[in-house]
C-alpha cells in the first residue's frame, strides 16, 4: 500500500489490511469508523497525527522504517505505545492462541502427542514473552523515564547505529509456525488447526513490528541517556 | 529460494532496480545491485548463484566471467544471441522477462539444493545431541568430527526442518522419538 497520510480514510486502511484494527485499538479507535479521515479521528481522540501516521505506516509497510522521524518523537509517546502493545498481547493475543490451542486439542479425536508438545513449546515462548514484558514495564521503561527527567533540556543524540539482532522470541515463534505448517501429523480438526496457525501468525507480525520500534528506536535513546 | 543469491551488475540504475524488483516480488529471491568495486571485494566463500551483467562490464571482466559461464546472463537491448553467454533482453515484455529468468533459476542449479527433507542418520545423531543440551564443541568431540562439520550439519537440519532454536529442535526431537 502507498504511504498513508493525515487525509487517508480509516476505513480504507482497515479494508486494505485488517490487522491494523489492533493498532487503531491501541490508540482508542474502534470499529465503526464511518468515513473519517485520520486527521478527524486524531482530533477526536486527542492523538498526535504525525506519530499516528508514522506508526501505522511502519506497521503496514514492512520495508518502511523512518528511523529519524521516530527518534524525534518524545520518549514517553513511544513507551506509551509499547505499553499498549504489551497490554494487547496479554489481554488478547496470548489468550486467543491459548483458546484456539485448547479447543484444537480438546476436539482432536485421538490423542495427538505432537499437538500437545507444540502447545508446550508455545507455553515456553509465552513465558519468555511475558518475562520480557514484565522486565520492560517494571525496570527498563521507568529507568528510561528517570534518566530522561535528569537529562531535561539537554537530551543527548540517540546512537543510531543499533542493528537489528536476531530476537530469540521471534525465532521461536517462527519455529512454532514451521512446526505446525511442516510437521503436524495425525488426526486433528483442520479448521481449528488453521485457527491456531492464523493466531500465531498475527502475533508474529505484531512482534516483528514491535521489535523494530523497541530495538531501533527505544534502545538507542536508552543507550544515549545512560551514556551521559 | 531464500538462500539463492543473485548479483546484478549494470550502470543503469533503473534497469537494476527493475530486475531486483522482479526477483523479489515474483521469485522471492534476494538480488543485490553491485558496481565496479564488486570485483575488488569479491570473495569465493560467498559465491553467488547467478550474475546478470551488462556487456561493458562483462567485457571488462572477462577473466572473471568466463569461468562462471554457466551462471552468467548477459543483459542485452535486443534479441541477439551470444555464443558464450545466455542473454536476457531487457526490452522484452514483463511476462517474457519473467519466463526467461525462470528458466535460469530452475536450470543447472539443482545440485546446490537439498534434494530430500528427511534427516540423514548423521543429522539425527547431531540433533539428538543438540536436544540433550550439548554445545557444538561437545558434539564435535563425541562424534569425532570437526566443529565446521557440526555447523554444516546444524545448517542442514535447520534448512530441512525449518526449526532454528535449540528448544524448537528439542521439541521436534521429542515429537519424533529421537530423544
Amino acid at each position: 500500500m502507498t504511504l498513508i497520510n493525515k487525509d487517508s480514510k480509516l476505513s480504507e486502511i482497515i479494508i486494505h489490511d485488517p490487522s491494523t484494527i489492533t493498532v487503531l485499538d491501541r490508540f482508542g479507535i474502534a470499529l465503526g469508523v464511518g468515513d473519517a479521515r485520520i486527521s478527524d479521528a486524531c482530533q477526536e481522540h486527542d492523538i498526535d497525527v504525525n506519530f499516528f501516521t508514522t506508526i501505522l505506516n511502519t506497521y503496514i509497510n514492512e520495508s518502511y522504517f523512518p528511523q529519524a522521524a521516530l527518534l524525534a518523537f518524545s520518549t514517553s509517546k513511544i513507551i506509551d505505545y509499547l505499553e499498549k502493545t504489551y497490554e494487547y498481547y496479554e489481554r488478547n493475543v496470548i489468550p486467543n492462541i491459548e483458546r484456539h490451542f485448547a479447543f484444537l486439542i480438546s476436539k482432536t479425536p485421538s490423542k495427538n502427542s505432537n499437538l500437545v508438545l507444540m502447545r508446550q513449546f508455545f507455553d515456553e515462548v509465552k513465558t519468555e514473552l511475558l518475562q520480557r514484558i514484565d522486565d520492560d514495564r517494571n525496570n527498563w521503561f521507568p529507568g528510561i523515564a528517570l534518566n530522561e527527567m535528569k537529562a531535561i533540556g539537554k537530551m543527548p543524540n540517540p546512537v543510531k547505529d543499533c542493528e537489528d539482532f536476531n530476537d530469540p522470541i521471534e525465532e521461536k515463534i517462527d519455529d512454532l509456525i514451521n512446526m505446525l505448517v511442516m510437521h503436524l501429523k495425525g488426526d486433528y480438526d483442520h479448521n481449528l488447526g488453521y485457527a491456531v496457525v492464523t493466531a500465531i501468525f498475527s502475533l508474529k507480525k505484531d512482534i516483528k513490528q514491535n521489535n523494530r520500534i523497541r530495538n531501533r528506536i527505544l534502545t538507542p535513546i536508552s543507550q544515549a541517556l545512560s551514556n551521559k | 529460494m531464500s538462500d539463492f543469491k543473485v548479483i546484478i551488475l549494470t550502470f543503469d540504475t533503473l534497469r537494476a532496480i527493475g530486475l531486483r524488483s522482479i526477483f523479489d516480488t515474483t521469485f522471492g529471491v534476494s538480488a543485490f545491485i553491485a558496481d565496479e568495486h564488486y570485483f575488488g571485494s569479491f570473495s569465493t566463500t560467498k559465491e553467488p548463484h547467478l550474475f546478470f551483467v551488462d556487456l561493458d562490464i562483462l567485457v571488462a571482466n572477462l577473466g572473471f566471467f568466463l569461468p562462471r559461464k554457466s551462471k552468467t546472463v548477459l543483459l542485452t537491448e535486443d534479441r541477439t544471441s551470444n555464443d558464450d553467454f545466455p542473454t536476457l533482453c531487457i526490452n522484452d515484455s514483463e511476462s517474457d522477462i519473467i519466463n526467461t529468468i525462470s528458466t535460469f533459476l530452475t536450470g543447472g542449479h539443482e545440485e546446490e539444493q537439498i534434494t530430500t527433507n528427511t534427516l540423514s542418520q548423521r543429522e539425527i545423531e547431531v540433533l539428538r545431541l543438540i536436544a540433550s543440551g550439548r554445545i557444538n564443541k561437545e558434539i564435535a568431540q563425541e562424534l569425532n568430527i570437526s566443529i565446521n562439520t557440526v555447523l554444516s550439519h546444524r545448517k542442514n537440519i535447520t534448512a530441512k526442518l525449518g526449526i532454528k532454536s535449540i528448544s524448537g529442535l528439542t521439541f521436534y526431537a521429542m515429537m519424533n522419538g529421537i530423544i
